[in-house]
């Protein structure tokens, strides 16, 4: 069975079909109310988690272990007093390790990461991301100053990289002890230095699963590659992409050279360029790019968030999209064609796909 | 004792309880005891900006705060502001 979980401004819904994934039931909306800014299924366990934030009732993360059915709300996530910071939002929750039974990984805004160990009832800051020696030159992006990426290397315990807007992109090898700057090659238009050590505005990076050594990023400035752990970034959207600007990625869980983008005009114009929603592809790891159209609506000025792209690891592999105007489009085929699975839905902020029976 | 009065989505994260009676010398151990604290006084323990307390509707911002004194015959209504799209 296929859960495609679908985060909007309203809640929390789920769409759920057969492996063959060409018929979607809609399932929710969950968490009404509640700003779902991304949900993800735990391989591990089948527990459904939402990073949800209220402009009332402010930033949580929501657990069910019943597939939405019923949830729990974790105890407060706050900031320390001696932090002189809030916590403002709750962006991404990341399961832990197979041989990490109960550890989760949670991002927000401002630039801050949390660990759980009690499958999401705690959260405790991570120390040396809240006081790491460059945050003075970190700056909020338009949605805050968020932490949205986390990618574990599945191979290397104690490997992992963060992405905070616009902080950059930030590679750990002590499981979140210390942090190092990974973003030589990366640029900051916006900055006096266009190649600052940090301040970059990643707006999504990925890690490949088959080849951990490889990550991909979407910025604001541009789309890139990195071969080396993040040591250092080759620019690709020279290579036929309308544009750089763009934030959501997805990559093809078996094939380390292929990657989507969804390019946008630019950040002065934030839907996709020509009035099509245009999802561009690239199977020599960026050389390349080739755009696919077939089955996604024309014309259209969509935009896709940061988080509304996903992928899961059937074959062949699926492909789900959402836009701020409220659809789910999948593809049961790598990517070839697209069809709506769901449409009419509130702004989409999130799209996540897991395989669970 | 006094009642204290959720709104909707309160309720729902406080298990369905729209309705809570308690002994409780002030407003904030008022909604300290209740099962979400954590949603209507952020980690500072302030009262989140959007979030209205009514002591027999009168707003406690206008009285003295979360320390407003509670005899324990009133009703406490909470009110989350109208805002956002």
């Amino acid at each position: 069975m296929v859960r495609v979980l679908v985060g909007t401004r309203k809640g929390l819904f789920v769409l759920v079909s057969g492996d063959e994934r060409r018929e979607w039931t809609i399932e929710g909306p969950h968490l009404v109310g509640w700003e779902t800014f991304h949900a993800t299924l735990d391989p591990r366990d089948g527990a459904i988690y939402a990073a949800t934030n209220s402009p009332v009732y402010g930033a949580t993360v929501h657990r069910s272990t019943d597939l939405g059915t019923t949830w729990t709300r974790a105890e407060e996530i706050g900031l320390p007093e001696s932090s002189e910071l809030k916590l403002e939002k709750t962006w991404h929750v990341e399961p832990g390790r197979e041989d990490e039974p109960g550890r989760l990984w949670l991002g927000g805004a401002p630039g801050v990461l949390f660990r759980s160990d009690d499958s999401g009832k705690t959260w405790d800051v991570v120390d040396s991301v809240l006081n790491h020696e460059t945050r003075d030159r970190w700056n909020p992006g338009a949605g805050g100053m968020c932490c949205h990426s986390i990618q574990l290397d599945p191979n290397t315990p104690g490997r992992m990289y963060i992405g905070i807007s616009a902080a950059g992109v930030f590679r750990s090898e002590d499981g979140g002890e210390s942090w190092t700057p990974a973003n030589q090659g990366t640029a900051a238009d916006f900055m006096p230095d266009p190649y600052p050590a940090v301040g970059q505005c990643v707006h999504k990076l990925l890690l490949h699963p088959a080849r951990p050594d490889r990550l991909w990023q979407q910025n604001h400035c541009g789309v890139y590659r990195s071969d080396d752990r993040g040591e250092s970034w080759e620019r690709l959207d020279g290579n036929g992409l309308p544009s750089g600007f763009g934030f959501p990625l997805a990559l093809d869980p078996r094939d380390p050279d292929s990657a989507f983008v969804v390019p946008e005009y630019g950040a002065e114009n934030r839907v996709t360029p020509d009035g099509r929603l245009g999802i561009y592809r690239t199977e020599d790891g960026g050389a390349s790019w080739n755009l696919t159209t077939n089955g996604l609506p024309e014309p259209a000025w969509a935009a896709v968030m940061r988080e509304g792209f996903s992928f899961d690891r059937l074959d062949p592999f699926g492909v789900y999209l959402g836009t701020q105007s409220g659809s789910v489009f999948a593809s049961a085929d790598g990517g070839e064609s697209w069809s709506e699975a769901a449409s009419q839905l509130p702004t989409i902020l999130s799209v996540e796909a897991a395989v669970w029976p | 004792m006094a009642v204290i009065l959720l709104p909707g989505m309160l309720a729902t994260e406080a298990g369905g309880e729209r309705r809570f009676e308690l002994d409780a010398a002030t407003v904030e151990e008022a909604l300290r005891s209740l099962p979400i604290a954590n949603l209507i006084l952020d980690e500072r323990g302030e009262l989140r900006r959007l979030v209205n307390v009514y002591v027999d509707g009168v707003d406690v911002r206008d009285r003295e705060g979360l320390e407003t004194t509670l005899k324990g015959d009133e009703e406490v209504r909470l009110v989350g502001a109208i805002a956002g799209g």
